[in-house]
């Protein structure tokens, strides 16, 4: 029989992600570095840690009839944090899901054309929606959109995703203007 | 002007094509979502979509479920979870004629139910397993089949994450979906337990009897993964009968990961780190996904694209299990060449009205489409799993795996013609524990 796992060196082995998505380039990722990775991997980490304690706070609390008021809102707002930073952070490293099964049969030069084209066209995209939600959130703005019980404002959290949009289309359109570009690794 | 059907059939096409040049398929997704959405109805209106839409999802409390449930997953990993459940069942049956095989399944469906994926638990599994029936004398085709087919059960295990995926897209209970998986992938396991007991009893060559462990080695073992067992059993069993909601029960489930960790001996703040930045990256990559399945959804559902095949179906005035076989079929040609959810993001918005139209529960669709994606990880020529396996076992010629797995994918096809005939073995638990 093998030996035991040793805590924390078990880990699913490298490239294989839990979601059942192909990793890009199906290669081991290297974590982002930089003061962007940083900034993304502590927001993103706050608001994973908080939507999982204002959960578990407010399930607690309902068992033993202390309320948490509002803890769908704060978990809301905490999950807006961890997406906007996991999406940078998948952008950082390359680890966005794509289909291999035509680029990896093309000679390298090819492949990295449609790589090229591949972030160029994310960036684009990126862009689009972050058009879309500046228009969204200028409509709303005199609004003062925010929560029911605790009031937090939207207007804040929208200029979040549309700050982190931009950053990610320029990622992208970083990966495709490099010169030796290998794809939307940024 | 073109008719709006044609429109959205030259979507789908054009989205092929853009996925095959690797653009990602999130971005795929919304490229001919946010430019179908601006030819058929404008430019403006699309791109006020992506802003509605994009806020939508990435403020969307349930789909907090996602990155939490994957935090679970990477700190059992952490605590050093993830090999326990083969070495367990290993101890108990590896000295039976293919017994090792049979651990393989069992290591797979325990390893499934943390991670919720394909390809993680057929990669965590085979670099511990296949290395032992190696080392037993198995066959490696054999061997091989037994693993590649076995990680399958990591996509319908609950928590899974393509059912939460399907869930979000779809707009259906999770808690139902995961209470409705839970019949087929005990069966699922079960059909390929006696796929190998008949092989071997056919070829015992193919997996010989190994050395009895004695009782006094296996209850420890047992004890390894009965902490693990019992959070699992907590989390979605809490989550089925009601105590809290699938949010709820991931963070739940954190916590109780977390205590884990530490009664382990395993706390640290790297390998909480680790664990928190390998869910950001997993959970940022699943985020844009989404967004972009919801707008081609949009999209689809503005072309009427489903609304005219479901009246060919109904024109055809075929039974419904035919127009179902039908879709199978579709997905197992599409799943030849598109990627698990890849194939289930595409898929939905258009099958999934049809399949309600023809009387199907959107529950049971869900858990027949995850079923059916999941064969196309071990089918030829794609079968995502095959690759996995060969990238840890190098000498194994990817002829060995497919010809090994073969036998598993008639198991595979005869479930899935179970699931289609019997839906109440899909829909009897959740309808249990929801009242």
């Amino acid at each position: 029989m093998q030996q035991p796992a040793a805590p924390g060196e078990a880990l699913p082995p490298d490239g294989e992600s839990l979601a059942d998505f192909p990793d890009e380039n199906r290669a081991p990722h290297a974590p982002a570095h930089g003061p962007l990775a940083r900034l993304a991997y502590a927001l993103g980490g706050a608001g994973l840690l908080a939507a999982t304690a204002t959960d578990a706070i407010a399930v607690a609390g309902r068992h033993t009839g202390l309320h948490l008021l509002g803890s769908i809102e704060l978990v809301q707002s905490a999950v807006v944090l961890l997406a906007t930073s996991g999406m940078l952070i998948a952008t950082l490293v390359g680890g966005h899901a794509s289909v291999h099964i035509v680029t990896e049969r093309l000679s390298r030069p090819a492949a990295a054309r449609l790589a090229r084209i591949a972030a160029f066209a994310s960036g684009l995209t990126f862009l689009a929606l972050a058009a879309g939600s500046i228009w969204l959130a200028y409509d709303l703005w005199n609004g003062f959109e925010q929560t029911e019980l605790l009031h937090i404002p939207l207007r804040w959290l929208r200029t979040l995703w549309i700050v982190f949009a931009l950053v990610i289309a320029g990622c992208f359109f970083r990966a495709a203007l490099a010169p030796s570009s290998a794809g939307v690794r940024a | 002007m073109i008719a709006p059907e044609l429109v959205g059939t030259l979507g789908v096409l054009l989205l092929l094509g853009i996925l095959a040049a690797g653009v990602p398929i999130g971005v795929g997704l919304l490229v001919v979502g946010l430019g179908g959405l601006a030819l058929m109805i404008s430019p403006e209106a699309a791109l006020i979509k992506g802003g509605v839409v994009s806020f939508e999802v990435i403020s969307k409390y349930e789909l907090g479920v996602l990155p939490l449930f994957l935090l679970m997953a990477h700190i059992c990993f952490a605590a050093g979870a993830s090999r326990d459940f083969f070495d367990v069942a290993a101890k108990f049956v590896g000295h039976r004629r293919g017994g090792l095989a049979l651990a393989s399944i069992g290591g797979c469906a325990g390893f499934g139910a943390i991670s919720g994926s394909s390809l993680a638990t057929v990669a965590t599994i085979s670099s511990v397993a296949l290395p032992e029936m190696r080392k037993a004398g198995y066959n490696p085709g054999f061997a091989s089949g037994a693993l590649a087919a076995g990680g399958t059960l990591g996509s319908l295990t609950p928590p899974s994450g393509a059912l939460i995926v399907f869930g979000i897209i779809a707009e259906q209970s999770i808690g139902k979906l995961f209470a409705a998986a839970i019949v087929p992938g005990v069966t699922q396991a079960i059909s390929y337990l006696l796929t190998i007991i008949a092989l071997c009893a056919f070829n015992p060559a193919l997996g010989p009897a190994t050395a009895r462990v004695p009782w006094r080695e296996r209850l420890p073992a047992l004890v390894k993964v009965i902490d693990i067992f019992l959070l699992i059993f907590f989390v979605i069993g809490g989550l089925m009968i009601g105590w809290f909601t699938p949010t709820e029960a991931a963070s739940v489930g954190v916590v109780g990961a977390l205590v884990l960790l530490t009664v382990r001996g395993g706390f640290s703040f790297a390998a909480l780190g680790n664990s928190i930045r390998a869910t950001l990256r997993t959970a940022g990559m699943i985020y844009v996904v989404i967004i972009g399945a919801m707008i081609f959804a949009a999209f689809i559902s503005v072309t009427g694209i489903t609304e005219a095949l479901s009246a060919t179906v109904t024109d055809l005035h075929a039974s419904p299990v035919v127009a179902i076989v039908v879709m199978a079929l579709v997905l197992l040609l599409l799943g030849s060449f598109l990627d698990g959810v890849a194939l289930m993001l595409l898929t939905t918005p258009i099958f999934l009205p049809i399949a309600v139209q023809l009387g199907y529960s959107p529950i049971w669709f869900g858990i027949f489409l995850v079923r059916t994606m999941e064969i196309g990880f071990v089918h030829p020529p794609l079968g995502l799993n095959i690759y996995v396996i060969q990238g840890i076992a190098k000498d194994l010629s990817l002829g060995t795996i497919f010809r090994g797995v073969i036998p598993f994918l008639v198991a595979d096809f005869l479930h899935l013609a179970l699931l289609i005939g019997v839906p109440a073995l899909t829909l009897w638990l959740p309808g249990l524990v929801t009242g």
